[in-house]
């Protein structure tokens, strides 16, 4: 959106010929503090198609500011713009993100239930005979780019209804601060413009205030991005505030949250987020979450896209796009405008070509599996003049997401190897269908794990997601955990002598074990609901680790001074028949050798919290 | 007390079964200063025996007075410091340890303690200064860095400790160190010592043994004298008077563990392979040591494997034992020899059977 059009006003009416559909509108100019803003007519989309303005001014009394107008115009003269001059469109200089954004419920990308879940929502909160409903905060959770806001934008119009917006203040910079404070405005911090904003529509239920009832369309209230907070005390006050909206407001209100991918959940601002999500749960808020969106409805989308704006992109680059952009629609269109404009402006030569040596490249890369390397890799991606991938995403992975890959094992039903790339045969049991995924490497790297963690995970999983007859799947899978293990375990030995070692020896030892794995289990079962646990090692390790002390200890208590045992030796004998004779002494001797685990009291220890909780990796695991 | 402790030889006059062990080493005591030593033998040969009596030899009862520590020690490894946590056993005159519990950082710990114990040397009654003695257990198994490491500071603060090595095997002890100390060897009582022994604590506990039950509690102790007294104390709790056909209790990871052989032979597929990794966990939870277990194992699996597939089966386990000394985690290396064993038996089946 071009800013600098963005305050225009415009007067115009609200013609009842279309689709029912209200124009309308929002004061971010006129009602100076209330950050409102709303989205405009849905009618634009029309109104460019047919390239003719239908709109025009009566003389009716209602006047109506139009936020977004700068952008319808920028439509209506772009829309002229394809009538006249079909070929230039590119240049427009607008965003396609934003030209061409959802209007209609049949263009929003994301899954229909979900879009269904929340028109049912608004619908139950905007029914005027329905009382006082169970709460009207609506929190919306999702990635980046999955269209949470569009999705709200798009419903509420559809519906009928205006949308008021909290809009973010644009920050303060130090300087500029000190440079208004010499002619007296006063600094008011972020968060507490959000408080009383908050305080004011919960309170006198905002919009009234300002549209003087004139409206009779119900108004939704949408917080796209709440405050960042800085220490304990000022999430404690957005936390409140918020919980006092959920509670107490009479607005249906929709909060969106953007998850910003589970693999870095040890930050801080996430989990923040993730408590006050919680909280508002807790309260009565009703929790919608968006999934990414499929590189189907994306593929749909950018088609559509390509289609209005008459550029040649071809069906496999339309696909590669869709697949790079990890499901953030948003980014998937930007890629394609930036290809688009690419190709045709700035570098007419052979990108595409070259383009399709990556893809193709790649292809041959994960059918030949024995090509191991990253460097290799990585050189292929900067071969290319590093115009090649420039549309990807940096994608992460969450570790479940990886995992989830490397264990099931998914691979193409036949080889569409080309042996003409292969100067080496390979004997017939070595030899497994190409893989449908990335390099393994490169999946690892996305997913930012340490080394030995994965070796632990795939230990731990891997046998559950084998055929059940495969038991030279599992000794092979076994034996090439082992090697992993043999690795770190070198690394761990020189850590501090070598240091330069310490980045290859790793990663080394993870592509082994997750190359082990995907080559082992040759015979995958088909494709069903696993659960991927946590290692369950950890936990020996520390138990064990735990009684060993305890035994050393009990032993010298017991008999002081001349002992000095060691720990195998107490563990293999002297506790065992201690413990026998101990139970035969009580007459509580059984038969079957019951493990001496239950004499030990684990008092103290709280093993449960140690080993992983493993609930969150629940979706995870699917693969989208 | 179990009578493993009760009946342990205190002072070298006491010990039978090495005498002449004991004796030669009460000499190079009084008669001089004595140099580091390593001893190796079987496991129940009494190794630590003499080394507890040589020491009550060294400093009288003070030795005895041991208590438990867990401590953590600071080291300064290059770029960053690292915590070691280990638990000693420590009188006044000497510490015990097993460094190799440190896995990979052993190196570290031998040092640092040796350092340490280099500072503050204790000074006797006549205002000598004397030593201390650092009684290291499973040397075999300290890592080859720590092992040379052991080496150099042995050399360089002689003055003040003295090192008492023990170990299994000296196969395992570089050479450099086997040469800086007095090897002794302790090997395992053969059966006639083992029913002495036995005959003795019977008498002191008042117990009439026949002497058909004293040899099969030899035979079976695998002539581990350790073994054999707590076996027999065992049965005398199971049942007494003893019986010459008295059954003797195993013990409990053992009757495990040829469970688990069990489970294999009956079955080869992922899912009792997974089953068998509980087992095995539950087994190291318990601090019984990989190695051994996978020796068992083994064992167990011998005894109803047919012949043509013996050495086979020795084959792998002597690879998985060597590569899991090489690894770190041991449950790796040993569900790896299950499932090879699994994968070798059921194509041997097949091939068999059809």
């Amino acid at each position: 959106m071009v800013m600098g059009k963005r305050n225009s006003v415009i007067v115009l009416s609200s013609d009842d010929e279309n689709d029912g559909t209200t124009c309308s509108l929002s004061g971010s100019n006129s009602y100076a503090k209330s950050k409102s803003r709303s989205t405009s007519s849905r009618r634009k989309k029309k109104a460019r198609l047919s390239g003719s303005r239908s709109r025009s001014s009566k003389d009716s009394s209602k006047l109506y500011e139009i936020n977004e107008l700068g952008e319808d115009f920028n439509e209506v003269f772009t829309g002229f713009n394809v009538s006249a001059a079909g070929t230039h469109r590119n240049h427009s200089g607008e965003l396609w993100v934003h030209k061409h954004k959802p209007h209609f419920l049949e263009e929003l990308a994301v899954h229909k239930k979900k879009v269904e879940e929340v028109k049912m929502w608004f619908e139950k909160r905007l029914k005027p005979s329905q009382g006082i409903s169970s709460s009207n905060v609506l929190l919306i959770t999702g990635q980046a780019g999955v269209g949470k806001s569009a999705a709200v934008h798009v419903i509420s119009s559809h519906l009928g209804a205006i949308l008021c917006e909290w809009n973010t203040p644009t920050p303060v910079i130090w300087q500029e601060h000190l440079h208004n404070s010499s002619s007296g405005t006063q600094y008011i911090s972020k968060l507490d413009e959000f408080e009383t904003y908050v305080e004011r529509i919960r309170k006198y239920g905002l919009l009234s205030t300002y549209l003087n009832g004139e409206s009779k369309a119900p108004i939704i209230v949408l917080i796209d991005d709440l405050p960042t907070t800085n220490g304990k005390a000022a999430f404690g006050r957005l936390q409140d505030c918020l919980h006092l909206l959920v509670r107490s407001t009479q607005i249906p209100t929709v909060i969106v949250f953007t998850d910003y991918g589970n693999s870095d959940s040890a930050d801080h601002d996430a989990q923040c987020l993730e408590k006050i999500q919680l909280s508002l749960q807790s309260a009565g808020a009703c929790k919608i979450a968006f999934n990414p969106i499929t590189a189907n409805s994306i593929k749909k989308a950018l088609f559509r896209i390509c289609q209005l704006e008459q550029c040649n992109v071809s069906a496999e680059q339309v696909d590669l796009i869709a697949k790079a952009s990890g499901g953030d629609i948003r980014h998937a269109i930007t890629s394609l405008q930036f290809f688009c404009l690419e190709r045709n402006q700035v570098h007419s030569l052979s990108l595409s070509s070259n383009f399709l040596s990556v893809s193709r490249e790649k292809e041959k890369k994960s059918s030949n599996f024995l090509s191991v390397s990253k460097e290799k890799e990585k050189k292929a991606i900067t071969l290319d003049d590093g115009y090649s991938l420039h549309f990807s995403r940096d994608e992460t992975l969450s570790l479940f997401h990886a995992l989830g890959k490397f264990l099931h094992n998914k691979r193409e039903f036949e080889s569409t190897t080309k042996y003409e790339h292969d100067t080496f045969l390979i004997r017939e049991r070595f030899v497994r269908l190409p893989l449908k995924m990335d390099v393994p490497e490169k999946i690892l790297c996305h997913a930012h794990v340490q080394p030995g963690p994965v070796a632990d995970f795939l230990h731990e999983n891997v046998l559950d997601f084998m055929n059940e007859e495969a038991i030279d799947d599992a000794s092979i899978v076994s034996s090439y955990l082992g090697d992993a293990d043999i690795l770190l375990a070198k690394l761990r030995g020189m850590a501090s002598r070598y240091n330069e070692a310490e980045g290859v020896l790793p990663s080394a030892a993870a592509s082994v074990a997750v190359r082990g794995v995907l080559f082992g289990n040759s015979h995958t079962l088909s494709a069903r609901w696993h659960a991927v646990r946590g290692p369950k090692l950890w936990g020996v390790e520390r138990e064990s680790l735990y009684n060993k002390n305890k035994m050393l200890k009990q032993r010298v208590a017991e008999f002081e001074g001349l002992t000095s045992c060691n720990a195998s030796v107490i563990a293999t004998e002297y506790i065992p028949v201690s413990k026998w004779i101990g139970n035969r002494a009580r007459g509580e001797y059984h038969e079957s050798p019951q493990l001496l685990a239950d004499d030990l009291d684990m008092d103290g220890i709280d093993f449960d919290q140690m080993i992983l909780d493993d609930q969150e990796n629940d979706d995870e695991i699917e693969d989208w | 007390m179990l009578w493993v402790d009760k009946y342990r030889p205190k002072t070298l006059d006491q010990i039978t079964v090495h005498e002449d062990v004991a004796q030669n080493l009460k000499k190079l005591v009084t008669e001089q200063d004595c140099p580091h030593l390593l001893f190796y033998g079987p496991p129940g040969a009494g190794k630590k025996t003499l080394i507890m009596a040589l020491l009550r030899q060294m400093f009288g009862n003070s030795a005895e007075k041991v208590k438990v520590e867990n401590r953590t020690w600071k080291v300064d490894a290059g770029s960053r410091s690292i915590d070691i946590e280990l638990t000693t056993l420590a009188s006044a005159n000497h510490i015990e340890m097993s460094p190799s519990d440190a896995g990979f950082q052993d190196r570290y710990v031998v040092q640092e303690i040796i350092k340490e114990m280099a500072k503050n040397r204790p000074i006797d009654t006549k205002g000598k200064k004397g030593f201390k003695v650092l009684l290291l257990n499973e040397v075999d198994k300290l890592s080859r860095e720590a092992q040379h490491s052991l080496r150099r500071t042995m050399e360089k603060y002689s003055a003040y400790c003295r090192l008492i090595l023990c170990c299994n095997s000296s196969s395992r002890v570089i050479e450099a160190i086997r040469s800086r100390c007095l090897n002794v060897r302790i090997n395992a009582p053969n059966e006639e010592q083992i029913v002495r022994a036995l005959d003795f604590i019977s008498k002191k506990e008042d117990l009439q043994l026949p002497s058909g039950f004293a040899a099969r509690i030899a035979e079976k102790s695998n002539r581990n004298l350790r073994r054999a007294i707590l076996s027999l104390e065992t049965c005398r709790v199971q049942q007494y008077p003893f019986s010459s056909k008295q059954t003797i209790p195993p013990m409990d990871w053992e009757e495990y563990i040829s469970e688990i052989a069990s489970d294999i032979m009956k079955e080869q597929s992922p899912k009792r392979l997974f089953q068998v990794r509980g087992k095995l966990y539950e087994l190291l939870i318990n601090c019984i040591p990989p190695e051994i277990i996978l020796k068992r194992l083994l064992y167990e699996l011998l005894k109803k494997l047919d012949a043509e597939l013996k050495l086979e089966v020795c084959h792998w386990a002597a690879y998985y034992e060597h590569r899991m000394r090489l690894g770190q985690k041991a449950i790796f290396h040993l569900e790896a020899f299950v499932a090879k064993f699994m994968s070798v038996y059921k194509a041997f089946l097949i091939a068999t059977f059809g």
